[in-house]
C-alpha cells in the first residue's frame, strides 16, 4: 500500500519515516504537552508509539501523517485517522508540539484529513472523541463545525462525546506523491 | 519488501490482518509475563502494527510463523532505540510450544538477519527466570554474555548468537 501526500496553505502532511523518531521522541517526552495522549513516554515507547503509526496505515489503509511545516521543513507533529481494533469506532487525531499550536496548525491539517476521509476514502461520517477534560480537542472539534451525536462508553470504561464531523464545502484534499509503506 | 522464509515446516511470513485474533489471544494469556503482557485487545493490537511498522523503520521485523495453514507464533529482528543492539524474539502461541517451532523459526530468522547485515551482533535479551526461552537461546547456540548486561532490562540477561556464514 502507498501513503499519499497532502498539501495545505501553510503545511505538507506526509507519510511517517524513521526520521521522525525525534519529533515523536521530543513530544512525548514532554509531560504536559503530551498528557491528553498517554504521555510521558520514554524514548523506547515514543518509537513504539511511531512503529505503530506505520503499521497502522499497512493494516487499515489509513492512518495518521507527519505535519510538515512547508516554510521550514519541520516536523511538527501529526495528523489523520486511527482506528485501533478493540475499539469501537474511527476518529480523527492530532498532536502538535506545544510551540506549535494556537496559530491554527493542528485546524488546518484536520480540515484537508476530513477532506480525504470524505472524498477518496468516501467514508460516510468522519468523527471525533475525547475525554470530558480534553478541552483542546473539544475546541478543535467545534471550530471544524463538529457536533455531538452521541455519548458512549468506551472499552477503557471511559464515557465520551463523540463529534460528527462535517464536510467542508470549500476544502480539497490533494493526494500526491505517494509513499510505499512495507506491509502485508 | 517483507521477504518469506521456508523451513521444513514452517512458513515465516508478513503479518495478515486474519492472524491478530490469535496474537490477541496470546497476549492476553498470562504466559506473556515475560514480555510485557497481558494485554489488552486495543494494546495488543497496537503492538501488533508495532510489529508491522518496525519493518519501515529498519529494514527488518517480525514475521508470523505459520504451521499447516495455521498461525502458531511470532519471530523476527527487532531495534528499539533503548536497546544495545538488534535482537531475535520468538513467541508460540498456545499449544505450539513443544515441538521445536521456534528452533526451526529462529534459525530461518538467524540466517536472514546476518545475510541482511553481517556485520552487526544479534543478541537476546531474556528475563532470568524465562527458562524456556533461556534453553531454546542456548540450543540455537547463543552463549550468555555478562561483559554486555542490557541496561534497558535489570531482570534480563544478555545472550549472544554466533555469526553464522550466509
Amino acid at each position: 500500500m502507498t501513503i499519499p501526500a497532502l498539501m495545505t496553505e501553510r503545511l505538507r502532511l506526509r507519510a511517517p519515516q524513521a526520521e521522525d523518531f525525534a519529533v515523536y521522541q521530543t513530544f512525548f517526552a514532554d509531560a504536559v504537552g503530551s498528557g491528553n495522549y498517554g504521555g510521558p513516554l520514554r524514548p523506547d515507547q515514543a518509537f513504539r508509539v511511531l512503529a505503530t503509526d506505520i503499521g497502522h496505515w499497512a493494516l487499515r489503509g489509513f492512518g495518521k501523517w507527519i505535519i510538515v511545516r512547508r516554510d521550514t521543513d519541520q516536523a511538527i507533529g501529526g495528523c489523520g485517522l486511527s482506528h485501533p481494533r478493540g475499539w469501537p469506532s474511527a476518529e480523527l487525531t492530532w498532536w502538535l508540539l506545544p510551540d506549535q499550536r494556537g496559530v491554527g496548525f493542528a485546524t488546518e491539517a484536520s480540515k484537508a484529513v476530513i477532506a480525504f476521509a470524505y472524498q477518496t476514502l468516501g467514508w460516510p461520517i468522519v468523527e471525533t472523541h475525547m475525554r470530558d477534560e480534553n478541552k483542546a480537542a473539544r475546541r478543535l472539534a467545534e471550530r471544524l463545525g463538529g457536533s455531538i451525536t452521541r455519548r458512549a462508553q468506551f472499552p477503557d470504561g471511559v464515557t465520551r462525546d463523540v463529534y460528527a464531523l462535517p464536510r467542508e464545502k470549500d476544502a480539497r484534499a490533494t493526494a500526491a506523491d505517494p509513499k510505499p509503506v512495507a506491509g502485508l | 519488501m517483507i521477504p518469506i522464509l521456508h523451513t521444513e515446516r514452517l512458513i515465516l511470513r508478513p503479518y495478515q490482518r486474519s492472524d491478530f485474533d490469535a496474537y490477541a489471544a496470546f497476549y492476553k494469556s498470562d504466559r506473556t509475563a515475560h514480555i510485557g503482557g497481558p494485554l489488552s485487545e486495543k494494546a495488543a493490537w497496537a503492538l501488533f502494527a508495532a510489529d508491522v511498522g518496525h519493518w519501515q523503520l529498519h529494514g527488518f521485523g517480525w514475521w508470523m510463523i505459520e504451521h499447516a495453514g495455521a498461525a502458531v507464533g511470532v519471530c523476527g529482528l527487532h531495534h528499539p532505540p533503548h536497546q544495545a543492539e538488534r535482537e531475535i524474539g520468538w513467541s508460540l502461541f498456545d499449544g505450539s510450544a513443544g515441538r521445536g517451532f521456534a528452533y526451526e523459526a529462529a534459525t530461518a530468522a538467524l540466517g536472514w538477519g546476518w545475510a541482511y547485515d553481517p556485520d552487526s551482533g544479534i543478541v537476546s535479551y531474556i528475563d532470568r527466570d524465562n527458562v524456556p526461552s533461556i534453553r531454546l537461546a542456548e540450543k540455537l547456540g547463543a552463549i550468555r554474555d555478562d561483559r554486555h548486561p542490557p541496561a534497558h532490562d535489570a531482570l534480563a540477561v544478555t545472550y549472544r548468537h554466533p555469526k553464522v556464514a550466509a
